[in-house]
């Protein structure tokens, strides 16, 4: 596994777009590193081979989660809402500076 | 040097159906900007994407019609990006897990077969969409969620002509089966070219160039014989080729830069945590398949053997769908399949041409065409009053029954009055039975002509002839 570092959370946090105090940066780093303890734990299961690894601890079988193609009228927003937060509005749609050539 | 082509085609097809993949919004193709959109589409906290069952039926019927081998299982992944399109800062796609996986389609070049293979057909949601202008962009969220699947070529298409037809085969597809408008012109089917050049022989690839912005299959085919031309020439006078993307100039009918690509973009794909993996039972993916819309192949089959029409007008009848489904239509109302296919190649698709429109625009039902078909092969009327008729029925939108009472348009079938005419015109012109008897056959066309202009055009032509003949040979 890559090492967690302090160099590693900040190109994390590069990437995901913000940046913190240092000591913000010591605190999620102990904070990993418990996590990591956690995991190594994990190592003293022998013998995993025969299991792959999950994302999730079950797969539906319901279909529950097979929504019906139908239109929800209630669950609309209506156009001042949608617009709401929008810091320019032009022709009912969201302005922003032209970004590509 | 000779050079080949190294091809791969990314398509992105919007899914017809009612709503969003991921939210009960509406899909309305030309609704008012941002007013089909729910809080999901805005990423607005607690919200939560919920399958759209119809979307995940269509990309088993795209992946069916493929070949392709059907995940049982779906997951979604989140694909990451920071940009105004998708507010929730990533897409819902299927990374790891496409629905489809290796299929192929036929193309025919030169009379010849080709398979293209396709390596992976997934799921997921579009974004919304950017009106670029002078010195602004405008964003419209009513795209953003709108099903969409992808389909991913293997790099075996090697030329323009090849490319143009993959499309046109994927779109025929999505037509046939009702699942997309695939409409290049709209957006609703949309092609990236990826496309390298290496000498002959060699194994090696050349550098990638994507193209975008390529809105119709002609487009298509010409960017690639330009692009092929271009890296062809570089190549030739040892330069390098570049990995970038370029678009194509329509009026220039040339690729142009975009952009040089620099690193590749990490999208830090993970798990969907908000989309469990759903299990499709065995029934379930069979139902999808088996209640899919025909496609044109099996449409053609049925056309040659059902209606057994020759292979030349079944074709036209199917080069759209909507004209093919108007003929199955009207073929319900009907026993005589080829008259009825000759008119509407001649008289209906004539029309439609002439005045520009779609033959979803086309108000003429199809049960009043076989009835009119049915009219003038039974001859009781004949071609002039049918065409007569036919442009009522596009005016009026009246029954062509109805119609023929209103305008008279009935044909004489009285034998003796036919009779009588004939005699009379002969008597008036008494060197025509010996005409006739010598080989003047144009006697016959003769008095056919003036039966005609006495009676205004309305005598059954074969009874008439029939008469003529009779009378001339005695």
């Amino acid at each position: 596994m890559k090492e967690v570092n302090k160099e590693t959370l900040k190109i994390a946090a590069e990437k995901l777009l913000f940046d913190m105090e240092d000591s913000q940066y010591e605190t999620l780093l102990n904070e990993f590193h418990v996590i990591i303890k956690q995991l190594e734990l994990m190592d003293n299961i022998e013998d995993l081979s025969s299991y792959s690894p999950l994302s999730f601890p079950y797969v539906d079988e319901s279909f529950s989660l097979l929504r019906d193609d139908e239109v929800i009228e209630e669950t609309l927003l209506n156009k001042e809402e949608v617009l709401a937060n929008a810091k320019e509005v032009r022709d009912g749609q969201i302005e922003l500076p032209k970004v590509v050539g | 040097m000779n050079f080949e082509a190294i091809i791969g085609l990314e398509i992105h097809v919007e899914m017809k159906t009612k709503t969003k993949m991921f939210s009960s919004a509406p899909i309305r193709f030309k609704a008012e900007p941002n007013t089909n959109i729910t809080y999901l589409d805005l990423a607005y906290p607690g919200s939560l994407p919920r399958l759209n069952k119809q979307g995940v039926i269509n990309a088993i019927r795209v992946s069916h019609a493929l070949h392709m081998s059907i995940d049982d299982t779906l997951y979604f992944d989140r694909k990451n990006y920071f940009y105004a399109d998708l507010p929730k800062g990533y897409q819902i796609t299927q990374q790891d897990r496409p629905i489809g996986k290796n299929g192929y389609l036929e193309i025919e070049i030169n009379g010849q077969k080709r398979k293209i293979g396709i390596e992976r057909l997934h799921m997921e949601e579009d974004t919304a969409m950017q009106h670029h202008y002078s010195d602004y962009t405008l964003l419209d969220y009513n795209r953003a969620g709108i099903p969409l699947v992808e389909i991913v070529s293997l790099p075996e298409i090697r030329t323009g002509e090849e490319a143009r037809k993959y499309v046109e085969k994927i779109k025929e597809i999505v037509t046939y089966l009702d699942v997309s408008d695939g409409k290049m012109e709209n957006g609703s089917l949309r092609c990236d070219v990826n496309i390298s050049i290496r000498p002959f022989g060699s194994d090696k690839l050349g550098t990638k160039v994507e193209i975008k912005n390529l809105n119709s299959t002609a487009n298509i085919e010409t960017a690639i014989d330009y692009e092929i031309l271009r890296q062809s020439s570089l190549l030739i006078k040892g330069q390098e080729i570049a990995q970038e993307t370029r678009r194509f100039d329509e009026a220039k009918k040339e690729t142009v830069l975009m952009r040089v690509k620099t690193d590749a973009v990490d999208y830090k794909y993970f798990s969907e945590g908000n989309i469990p993996p759903v299990h499709l039972s065995k029934e379930f993916i069979n139902h999808a398949i088996e209640t899919s819309n025909e496609l044109y192949d099996q449409k053609l089959e049925r056309f040659l053997k059902d209606y057994k029409l020759n292979e030349v007008d079944a074709k036209i009848l199917l080069s759209s769908k909507e004209l093919a489904d108007y003929y199955d239509e009207a073929a319900k109302n009907s026993k005589i399949y080829q008259p009825l296919a000759n008119f509407i190649i001649s008289e209906v698709l004539g029309y439609l041409n002439k005045n520009n429109i779609a033959i979803s625009e086309f108000n003429v039902k199809p049960s009043n065409i076989s009835t009119l078909v049915d009219l003038l092969n039974n001859k009781e009327i004949n071609s002039k009053q049918g065409k007569d008729i036919f442009q009522k029925m596009i005016e009026t939108n009246k029954d062509p029954l109805a119609l023929k009472n209103e305008m008279g348009a009935t044909l004489i079938t009285d034998k003796d009055k036919i009779r009588n005419d004939v005699l009379e015109i002969i008597s008036q012109n008494p060197t025509l039975p010996d005409d006739y008897k010598n080989g003047k056959t144009r006697a016959l066309g003769f008095v056919m002509g003036l039966l005609m202009k006495k009676n205004k055009g309305k005598v059954e032509p074969n009874l008439a002839n029939q008469i003529i003949k009779e009378e001339l040979l005695k």
